[in-house]
């Protein structure tokens, strides 16, 4: 047993844990948990938890034989929202094959594979999300119409608000269990607020996301209000994107920063930019999963529909933050697209193969948007060779079905059960018939 | 050799292996003249006795000489004429090294270290020397340079080689052992990396910044050799002390590495630390640590056995040792350990350029590394458990395993002998350019010299290169002798004085080989080596290099039983015992068979001697068996007793088939056509054997499905059709009842139960299928197809072909077919219509209840059908007039095609790839399990046993998943564009 592994035991030893929650997510991005036994644990890091993979998301059918779940001692923390009685601590798990090779139906592992690509072309990856979610009075009823937790706006400070309380005791919670903030606020829609995570590289920020989401959900229940990331719950306000930095480390060095290069984005920078703007819309289906994220899309505003990029355009797809001197290593580039309820793992993954591919081929940046992109005419944005990004899932299935980097990236398992799930979702939606067909059609036909 | 007044000096020259005699007798009187007669010839061809190139060495003596002026000169042939015994190091060292003769012609006053009587003695005070040159003081806890100038930098390197050409000395006057001389080399390097942190503290804002210097490698195990590169780890105390210490360590880098006026030292390499060269170059203590606990790779252990402190601050140093200790103790509990240490070992060996390796030291096979592996590799499994073995020296190391019973004392002698030899041939071959070179010369003037250089006078260069191959013939054979020969004597107990395994140290061993049940393995050898028989004598040479093959291959446990069941049946017999004795290589491929396929191995229980085949590559090529089933029908005159011999025949060619497959010496078209001919000859011979000796009628077998293509599986059922004729005159009836009895005796008999495995024929194809009669007349069957032909059924009269039986009648039925299959002006709309439902509906229909998909190698997306599908509708619509079209194989179909332009190259490629995959793996599923399945194995054992039968070397099942998931999805694709005509 490592030390790692027998820090893990000591503690759970000595602050009375009583029970080790063992997390791993699941193709879709839903956290799943099994929980063991101190008893237990001294096994599970030996030989890893058996479990029946047919009965999660995407891991079913690839072996008949079980699977193991294979915690990761150094992802071990303690959960800070059980403060009454025994402790309840975690670890995030990798998933093996009975002979304790990875199980490419893991999405940590398909992240994991990426990584070990860009590590073989000299890079590391980070990365580093902006949250945003919304706040709602009690829990939600089918039928009823959502109400947020107040009404304030962009950056508002509300005193003694109920929003306020909760980011102070979300961070609160969250920095305990080793999760550094960067920056929260109130966002734009009533009950909306955002929490930016510290850029870490990019296997740990899709653990903190996934940690991040169930801590939000926990101090929501615990103030008797509800958190949810849905990407787009009403119509008339903005929805929950996660804007998210990506940038290249080469060693300590950030590899998107050339001094006096034009904007100091490097040459990698330029072909990363490039490969992701190739490739936006095979990759969407990943970073944009629901048939929910797309209505976040079509909402204009801060929603980037239309691939480009721009400086300081807020409605491009890709933006590059404005380079402050001296912070050579916060040069980066943020992609807009991506919503709250992503898989970060899988996200990440196709994000990082799209701009290597760039790297790779060696493709040509095309110039800048400068534009609002949101105003111009179609017949403008033709002109310039703006592309839209899927305009619904179903399109987004079309443009991933074709795509050989998203294959490889995600790997053939993940690729087909993916794809399978995400057509079965559309089929779902498109025989239903709305309120609005309703309220539309009804009356006059 | 004496020198005698009486022999001409040219006499005497050439006695020392001077070649040009000529030139050397004018290059004496030159060292006379420019030494004033102080150095005399007759002084001068004596001290050549045992030099490697005297001519070489006589030539850098002038050079040096004519260097040297004044007070250096009259210093330097003082010393060469005072005593031939100093005249003699310098000309050792100028007959073999061009690099070492360099360095003395620039700088003539450093020859003065060999000019003293402590070089019969090993060397001291090389730190203090160093230190000074670089004007640091080496009593200090913080020793600082001068500073860190070139000046400064050049001194160094002076200072360096002058201490590399005393220790060169040593080495050539063979007073030394090849790893004394490497720990020599092993303490410079230490001292010159802390003269580098001296430099390199003169240039940093805060040079009291805590740095620690471990070095790896060959440093690390203070068996460095003379020119390499250094590998070390840097290490500081705390996150503060990072900028600093990074300084620091580019320094440490900048003083040894950069290239001066005086040249550079070595390389400081850098790459093993944590997360190699995309890792932070500088780490905390607490860095490395965590490192290692989450991230580290297995081979990352084995590099940290040689871990050593060797400069900087102390306390830091220490500090790492003691954390960095148990991950390397605790590696071989890591789940991953097993296949990581054989996938390392398949690395190493596929790297080394082919052309290279038949001259290579080190990485060549038997080379340096593999001796340096294998001692690592044990350390890291008893090393966990017994502290005596945990030593950074490969030779401390086997010597350790040896004295404690872990591997054989002999052997483990032998194998230092052999590790000492590699390397002292390493030392001069680098020692002559001062080049990192492991690569032996080819030319003979070199070759010779290195010969002579390590003491080989006779025909130095033949005898050079046969104790080379001796040596390397030794060290291939480690496996077999460090890892399994000891656990023989664990459990026969035959030499007590050589290496005992006590039982849980063979268990230990066995489990980190791959035995998961080391108790019973313990058995089977047992039972196979005990004993005084000449069975058990010869098992016990062969078991341990048998065991190292069960243990690359799937299934080791059950290849080992296998092996105890196969011996314990034959074992006695002697072609077994000479086959296993002299043959390795069918040895080898016996272990590999039973250790991977259920289907060969019940072959071989069935008829083990068999086996004999596996000696020759010959006898795996298929054979033409004519001759064979015409002696059979002769032979045999009941029909059950000929047929029963023509089964056993067709088992024993299915092993030969087999066995070809599993040791990838045919590929799958081969393979196909091998299979499709043995079952050809096989109802040729059953045929005959059941009609009567006075036939009223002529039969012909018509074969279709995949055997009509030729393209037989091991797990294929053959598909045919039955044809018959009346013999003119005949009555028709009558006839016909003849024909229904032959073929269902031929039937009955073939696949009645019996020891020899069945040929199972199916006749569900025919006309009418299963309810339609089975055997039809060429008439009857005209009619029908003259009356109802489906486009199905022309589409399956694509694959027809005469298998057996009388041709003419074959010939005449492929006749009466040909306008069906290849229709004039092609499919019609209805039809094509027709077919793409049929497909349409199978897809939906066929696939067993439950089954993905994606996993289904015949009718799942992109498999054999959909391929099939494609090459077949391209034939139906194009074949009329396309004599090339007109083929009854899926492959040739589809490069005909493609040569017609009907498919483009680029989709060809991938129809033909995913369709010779689906076949490989099935091929490969029934050799593994011995019972047909058509999805990819969900089993994750058994996948992993169809990737390694693929020749996979990878030990990655989920690759060949990958692969196959890839190549379907790919030619899916193709299929719906081509056969659906979806855009």
């Amino acid at each position: 047993m490592d030390r790692q592994a027998e820090f893990v035991l000591r503690t759970v030893e000595e602050r009375d844990i009583r029970f080790i929650r063992l997390w791993f997510t699941d193709v879709l991005g839903a956290l799943k948990s099994v929980a063991i036994a101190p008893a237990e644990l001294e096994g599970a890091f030996s030989e890893g938890i058996g479990f029946d993979g047919s009965a999660i998301e995407g891991f079913a059918r690839v072996y008949e034989s079980d699977m193991l779940a294979k915690p990761d001692a150094s992802t071990f923390s303690i959960l800070p929202w059980r403060e009454e009685g025994p402790g309840v601590a975690r670890m995030f798990c990798d998933i093996q094959m009975p002979d304790g090779s990875p199980s490419f139906a893991d999405p940590r592992h398909v992240l994991k594979r990426a990584l070990t690509k860009a590590a073989d072309m000299g890079f590391t990856f980070y990365t580093h999300p902006e949250v945003e979610f919304y706040l709602f009075k009690g829990e939600p009823e089918p039928g009823q119409e959502p109400v947020p937790v107040d009404r304030y706006g962009y950056f508002d400070n509300a005193p003694n608000g109920v929003a306020h309380d909760f980011r102070r005791q979300a961070i609160t919670m969250l920095e305990a269990m080793g999760i550094s903030v960067e920056f929260s606020h109130h966002e734009g829609g009533p009950g909306q607020q955002e929490i930016d995570l510290r850029y870490a590289d990019a296997l740990s920020t899709a653990d903190n996301l996934m940690t991040f989401r169930l801590a939000i959900k926990e101090v929501a229940l615990d103030q008797g209000i509800f958190a949810s990331f849905m990407p787009k719950p009403f119509m008339q306000f903005p929805g929950s994107g996660m804007h998210t930095h990506l940038s290249l480390f080469e060693g300590d060095t950030n590899a998107f920063y050339e001094p006096g290069a034009q904007h100091q984005l490097s040459k990698i920078a330029r072909a990363f930019l490039a490969g992701l703007l190739v490739h936006a819309p095979e990759i969407t289906a990943v970073t944009n999963q629901w048939v929910n994220s797309y209505k976040r899309i079509a909402g204009g505003a801060e929603a980037p529909a239309w691939v480009c990029w721009g400086r300081h355009n807020r409605s491009a797809l890709l933006r590059v933050p404005m380079y402050k001197p001296g912070k050579a290593n916060s040069a980066r580039i943020e992609y807009r697209a991506m919503d709250s309820a992503a898989n970060p793992y899988l996200a990440f993954a196709v994000l990082l193969a799209a701009g290597l591919k760039g790297i790779e081929e060696g493709y040509e940046l095309p110039p800048e948007a400068e534009d609002d992109v949101w105003a111009l005419t179609p017949g403008e944005r033709n002109a310039l060779g703006m592309k839209p990004l899927p305009e619904s899932l179903n399109q987004a299935i079309m443009a991933m079905e074709n795509s050989e980097l998203v294959a490889e990236a995600l790997g053939e398992h993940v690729f087909e059960f993916f794809l399978r799930n995400k057509r079965a979702e559309w089929e779902e939606y498109r025989q239903q018939v709305t309120q609005w067909e309703l309220n539309r059609y009804l009356p006059s036909l | 050799m004496s020198v005698s007044r009486s022999e001409s000096l040219r006499a005497v020259l050439v006695r020392t292996g001077i070649q040009d005699s000529t030139a050397a007798i004018e290059l004496v009187a030159e060292i006379e003249k420019l030494s004033e007669g102080a150095i005399e010839s007759a002084a001068i061809a004596e001290s050549l006795v045992g030099v490697a190139d005297p001519d070489l060495a006589l030539q850098q003596l002038v050079r040096i000489l004519e260097a040297a002026n004044g007070q250096h000169k009259n210093r330097l042939v003082g010393s060469l004429s005072a005593d031939t015994i100093t005249l003699g190091r310098l000309l050792q060292i100028l007959g073999l090294s061009l690099g070492l003769g360099e360095f003395l012609i620039r700088h003539p006053e450093c020859d003065s270290i060999l000019d003293t009587e402590a070089l019969a003695a090993p060397p001291v005070e090389i730190r203090e020397r160093i230190m000074q040159s670089v004007g640091a003081d080496p009593l200090s806890a913080l020793p600082i340079a001068s500073g860190n100038s070139d000046a400064v930098l050049n001194a160094l390197r002076v200072a360096y080689r002058r201490e590399l050409l005393a220790i060169a000395s040593r080495d050539l006057s063979g007073g030394f052992a090849m790893e004394v001389i490497a720990g020599w080399l092993s303490d410079l390097a230490d001292a010159v990396l802390q003269a580098g942190l001296a430099v390199a503290r003169s240039g940093v804002t805060d040079p009291t910044c805590p740095l620690a210097i471990i070095a790896m490698g060959k440093t690390g195990g203070r068996e460095l050799n003379y020119v390499s590169d250094v590998d070390v780890i840097f290490v500081t105390d705390a996150t503060e002390s990072l900028e600093i210490a990074t300084a620091l360590a580019r320094g440490v880098i900048h003083a040894c590495g950069a290239v001066t006026a005086e040249g550079a030292i070595w390389e400081v390499d850098t790459a093993l630390r944590p997360e190699g060269k995309q890792g932070a170059l500088v780490r905390t203590v607490e860095s490395h640590a965590g490192y290692y606990e989450r991230w580290a790779s297995t081979w990352e252990f084995q590099a940290l056995l040689k871990a050593r402190f060797v400069a900087g601050d102390p306390l830091v140093g220490e500090e790492y040792m003691m954390r960095i200790q148990p991950f390397v103790w605790a590696a071989a509990d890591r789940k991953d350990f097993v296949p990581d240490v054989q996938a390392m070992r398949r690395r190493v060996e596929d790297n080394v350029d082919s052309t290279l390796a038949a001259r290579e030291l080190k990485l060549g096979p038997g080379g340096l590394r593999d001796i340096e592996f294998s001692v690592q590799l044990l350390q890291l499994v008893h090393g966990r458990s017994d502290v005596l073995l945990r030593s950074s020296n490969t030779i401390d190391a086997l010597r350790a395993l040896a004295t404690w019973g872990y591997v054989g004392r002999d052997e483990a002698m032998k194998l230092e002998n052999s590790y000492r030899f590699l390397r002292t041939l390493e030392h001069h071959l680098q020692l002559r350019q001062l080049r990192r070179t492991h690569t032996l010369p080819e030319d003979p003037h070199e070759l010779t010299t290195l010969a002579r250089s390590i003491g080989i006078r006779s025909d130095p260069m033949e005898t050079l290169l046969k104790q080379w191959k001796d040596h390397a013939r030794e060290v291939r054979r480690i496996h077999e002798k460090l890892f399994y020969r000891p656990l023989l004597n664990a459990v026969a107990g035959l030499d007590a004085t050589d290496a005992r395994l006590t039982t849980t140290a063979a268990r230990d061993r066995l489990r980190a080989l791959g035995f998961t049940d080391s108790e019973g393995a313990l058995r089977h050898i047992e039972s196979l080596s005990s004993g005084v028989s000449r069975r058990a004598i010869i098992q016990r040479t062969l078991l341990p290099v048998m065991l190292s093959w069960f243990a690359e291959a799937p299934y080791p446990d059950t290849g080992l039983l296998a092996f105890r069941q196969v011996s314990d049946q034959v074992g006695a017999s002697h072609w077994y015992l000479r086959l296993l004795r002299d043959e390795s290589l069918a040895a080898e491929r016996l272990a590999h068979i039973l250790a991977s396929s259920r289907y060969l191995t019940d072959l071989i229980r069935r008829a083990p001697e068999s086996i004999a085949m596996l000696a020759h590559d010959e006898d795996l090529q298929p054979v033409d068996l004519s001759v064979e089933i015409r002696s059979i029908a002769q032979r045999h005159e009941e029909p059950d007793k000929a047929v029963n011999a023509l089964r056993a025949m067709r088992r024993r060619e299915l092993f030969r088939i087999g066995s070809a497959a599993a040791l990838g010496l045919a590929s799958i078209e081969q393979i196909g056509m091998a299979l499709t001919h043995l079952t050809d000859a096989v109802l040729e011979g059953a045929l005959n054997a059941v009609t009567p000796t006075e036939p009223i009628v002529r039969i012909s077998i018509i074969a279709m499905g995949r055997y009509g293509g030729c393209e037989l599986g091991f797990g294929s059922d053959a598909d045919v059709m039955f044809i018959y004729e009346p013999l003119a005159g005949a009555d028709t009836a009558e006839a016909g009842k003849q024909a229904f009895k032959i073929v269902n005796d031929m039937r009955a008999l073939l696949s009645a139960p019996a020891d020899e495995p069945a040929l199972e024929i199916d006749a569900d194809l025919r006309p009418e299928g299963k309810q339609g009669p089975l055997v039809r007349s060429l008439e009857s069957t005209t009619a029908y197809y003259a009356k109802w032909s489906s486009p199905w059924e022309a589409q399956a009269l694509l694959r027809a072909r005469h298998a057996a039986g009388d041709s003419q009648l074959g010939a005449a039925f492929t006749t009466m077919i040909n306008p069906l299959r290849y229709p004039e002006g092609g499919l019609d709309p209805k039809s094509l219509i027709e077919m793409r439902r049929l497909k349409a509906r199978m897809e939906a229909e066929r696939l067993p209840r439950g089954a993905d998909p994606t996993r289904h190698t015949k009718l799942g997306r992109g498999g054999l059908s959909d391929v099939e599908w494609v090459a077949q509708l391209l034939q139906l619509q194009f074949g009329h007039g396309q004599p090339s079209l007109q083929t009854t194989a899926t492959i040739a179909a589809l490069r005909a095609e493609e040569a017609l332009g009907l498919i483009d190259p680029e989709d060809t490629e991938i129809l033909v790839k995913a369709w010779t995959l689906a076949s490989e793996i099935r091929n490969s599923i029934m050799l593994v399990k011995s019972s047909m399945s058509d999805l990819l194995p969900a089993d994750y054992t058994e996948l992993s046993a169809v990737t390694y039968l693929m020749g996979y070397r990878s030990d990655k099942a989920g690759v060949l998943e990958e692969d196959y998931l890839r190549a379907t999805r790919r030619a899916r694709k193709v299929m719906e564009r081509i056969f659906y005509g979806n855009e």
